[in-house]
């Protein structure tokens, strides 16, 4: 039993020396030392490598930008895009020295209007812009483009025939808070197709259309008639490329002409607007054939047209005329009614003025001392009736023979999306009242606008 | 409707100019290959396009894009515009054809299955091998560390495992549980895995990670001639036969009306200068006598092909599909 003992101590005590014979043999400091350095560069380059895949997905990622042209998504390669931009006019309306006030004064919404474009597939674009202004909802725009190449374009829906040049100037960018007297004889949005581009560098520019015919300063969502119009313009800014006086010089030559026939329920004649947005000439109208002046015929507008803008100084000018065939009853005639306008611009500090609006050159920042752009306008037109059509298409004592307007403003652009409007517009009228003529229209506007 | 006529016209005169415009173009190709092929297809660009400028007097540039062959088959069924495809395997242009861009039978287009060279699978050790790494056994050991890409999205590395495969099936007479736990056991001594084989290379020769590189001839090769250090080859006993195939995306050629000059691209590759530029670059020439010329410098190793495994459709369900070996493999072994 003692010897038993004795060899179970001995074999206890001998048992750890036998485990450590069966380890690994210990590692060396070098040994230590390049397994750490190992772990280490194992780490780093599987950073690395997260990195580059990283990196490699972000090139496939899509990008969500917000900034002052709003907000938009697009992919990684740019082909498709969405963006959502909009404005919203704030307005003012006070009549001065008005006896009879033709309509409330008051703060309106005359715009709200959210934009929705983008682009598909890399050459087409798309842009829906509904318009909630004034309590009312109005599709304003609704169409497709296909880029296929900067001469030639295709669009499609609804959107501003190309005539007026003050009205295919952007709302955002008018020089006052309503357009011009000219802007009542162009289409205001028509639905169509049509095909356009740029030529020799933006040099020449051209639009050519076929739409359904609105009346003057329509805006339709269906035609009332299987007769179409043809619309077109052509544009040329000759010095564009260059850096000369002259760059900015633009002059050109819109048209449309289409056959439109009313009925005395639906007359497929305009009526015309003073800039307080009074209607100041319609044809009569009673819903009988005797008492109901129509279309009856061709409808063909004309607009030469032009703008120049140098330095500090703007310049922008419009013709237009709008010719229909009318009928009351038995009595048919050719009517042409004339309208033009002539408005300046001058940016007395902060930038230049464009065709686009005015870019400040600084933001107005209190803190930096600096206030943005301030810009001072002035405008004359008129719009002036064929003598023909009195006293057969309308009565001269509801509707005024002409009205001549003068206008004056002050624009101040805080930044790129927000601006201040303050205009005065005087217009005087020859007609258009039981006795002699319609008391002058004198209005005051204010306007604040934010644009993204 | 005279003006809709009017307009008509226009539209399709002004159409027909932007068309014949187009035409008018620089002929350009693009070349979606795998990753360690950029310096090969670099001098095959070079000389194609001159050759092709003396044969029609056009000039084409043929333009370049590099990744695991995985991840480059997806970039081309997702839209790359890929005129030709030079793949690392054909499992990879299968998949391309399966979304219906390339001919189902893309295979019997061009010569020896549309592999216009070859290539194998052999170790790159650090100078003077002090693992002692000589067989794929060696690569089982604890204490080695294994660099080898993830063969989900790297051709090369898939062709790294089944040349383990192959290599274990041999030796235990088709017992794929032995083959399981034996390439399970060389995954678990991979730190890292890069998604491609060109990434895979950077890892170990110039981050200095890992004791050994499973790794293409060519590359391996190529690194061994480089500038990043001291390396040398070894070849394993028995190694996988690597059939990198080529061939024309018929869709998108045929949208950019490329066919013509990328078939001509592709049949370049069998000719004797193709085939000297691939020698050049360590590629295994198809061509006898270009092969016989560049003998020496491709170790002799005994290959089997991929026909041990059923072909590349049967190999890739079992083994690289999810859920297949590799991920039941890999996944344990994290």
């Amino acid at each position: 039993m003692k010897n038993v003992s004795i060899w179970l101590c001995c074999a206890l005590l001998a048992l750890p020396a036998a485990v450590r014979a069966q380890d690994p043999p210990p590692a060396s400091v070098d040994e230590k030392l390049e397994e750490l350095d190992q772990k280490i560069r194992v780490l780093d380059r599987k950073i690395e490598i997260d990195k580059e895949a990283a990196a490699e997905k972000a090139k496939t990622a899509g990008q969500a930008v917000a900034g002052k042209d709003g907000f938009s998504l697009r992919s990684a390669d740019g082909n498709f895009v969405l963006k959502v931009r909009g404005y919203v006019h704030f307005d003012g309306r006070f009549w001065v020295d008005d006896e009879k006030k033709p309509q409330a004064e008051t703060f309106l919404l005359r715009r709200v209007r959210p934009i929705f474009e983008g682009t598909v597939y890399k050459i087409f674009d798309f842009r829906i812009m509904p318009d909630f202004g004034a309590g009312t909802t109005v599709l304003q725009d609704a169409y497709l483009e296909g880029r296929f190449n900067p001469a030639f374009r295709v669009r499609a829906g609804k959107f501003k025939p190309p005539v007026g040049l003050e009205r295919l100037q952007s709302a955002t960018d008018i020089l006052f808070v309503e357009r011009a007297l000219p802007t009542n004889l162009v289409p205001n949005r028509d639905l169509g197709i049509q095909v356009g581009g740029d030529l020799a560098g933006g040099a020449v520019s051209y639009a050519l259309g076929v739409f359904n015919g609105v009346v003057d300063l329509g805006n339709g969502d269906a035609d009332t008639n299987n007769d179409k119009d043809v619309a077109g313009r052509i544009f040329f800014q000759p010095f564009v490329k260059g850096a000369g006086p002259f760059k900015n010089l633009g002059f050109g030559i819109a048209a449309s002409q289409g056959d439109q026939n009313g009925t005395p329920t639906a007359s497929s004649l305009p009526s015309y607007r003073t800039p307080g947005q009074q209607t100041f000439f319609s044809y009569r109208s009673d819903a009988t054939a005797a008492g109901t002046t129509v279309a009856n015929g061709t409808r063909t507008r004309l607009s030469p047209q032009g703008y120049f803008y140098r330095g500090p100084f703007g310049l922008l000018a419009e013709y237009v005329t709008s010719r229909q065939d009318v009928r009351r009853d038995l009595v048919s005639d050719t009517l042409e009614h004339k309208s033009w306008q002539l408005a300046g611009s001058w940016v007395i500090a902060g930038g230049e003025p464009t065709y686009r609006s005015v870019n400040p050159k600084t933001v107005f920042d209190r803190a930096a001392h600096t206030w943005g752009a301030f810009e001072l306008a002035a405008r004359y037109s008129e719009l002036t009736v064929d003598d023909a059509t009195f006293p057969a298409f309308a009565c001269i004592t509801s509707s005024a023979r002409s009205a001549k307007a003068w206008a004056v403003g002050l624009n101040w652009y805080l930044n790129r999306n927000l601006r201040l409007m303050f205009d005065y517009e005087t217009t005087e009228f020859e007609g258009g009242a039981a006795t002699g003529d319609r008391e002058d229209e004198k209005i005051f506007f204010s306007r604040f606008q934010i644009a993204f | 409707m005279s003006h809709l006529k009017f307009l008509s016209t226009a539209a399709l005169g002004l159409s027909l100019l932007v068309a014949g415009s187009a035409h008018a173009a620089e002929i350009k190709l693009l070349n979606v290959s795998y990753d360690p092929t950029r310096e090969l297809y670099q001098d095959v660009n070079t000389a194609f396009a001159k050759a092709w400028k003396a044969k029609t007097g056009q000039d084409v540039t043929v333009q370049q894009s590099h990744g695991g062959s995985g991840k480059q088959a997806r970039s081309v069924i997702d839209g790359l515009g890929a005129d030709v495809v030079t793949l690392a395997l054909a499992y990879d242009v299968d998949a391309v054809a399966n979304s219906g861009l390339i001919a189902k039978n893309w295979q019997t287009r061009l010569p020896n299955n549309s592999t216009p060279y070859t290539s194998t699978i052999v170790f790159l050790v650090r100078k003077g091998n002090p693992k002692k790494i000589r067989d794929w056994d060696d690569l089982t050991r604890p204490g080695v560390s294994v660099i080898t890409p993830n063969p989900k999205t790297s051709g090369g590395a898939r062709w790294n495992y089944l040349a383990a495969w192959g290599y274990v099936l041999r030796k235990f007479n088709n017992d794929p549980a032995k083959a399981k736990d034996f390439v399970g056991r060389i995954y678990k001594n991979v730190p890292i895995l890069d998604t491609g084989a060109r990434g895979a290379t950077v890892t170990f020769v110039e981050r200095g990670i890992g004791d050994v590189l499973i790794a293409w001839e060519n590359e391996a090769i190529f690194a061994v001639k480089g500038e990043h250090g001291d390396f040398q080859i070894v070849a394993p006993s028995i190694s996988i036969l690597a059939e990198p195939p080529v061939t024309v995306v018929d869709k998108v050629a045929a949208k950019h009306k490329t066919v013509q000059v990328a078939t001509a691209y592709l049949q370049f590759l069998y000719t004797s200068e193709g085939q000297e530029i691939a020698a050049r670059h360590y590629y295994r020439p198809r061509n006898e006598a270009v092969a016989a010329k560049y003998a020496a410098q491709f170790p002799k190793v005994q290959l089997f092909t991929i026909d041990v495994f059923g072909g590349w459709t049967k190999a890739q369900q079992a083994h690289f599909a999810d859920g297949g070996v590799f991920d039941q493999i890999y996944g344990a072994g994290r």
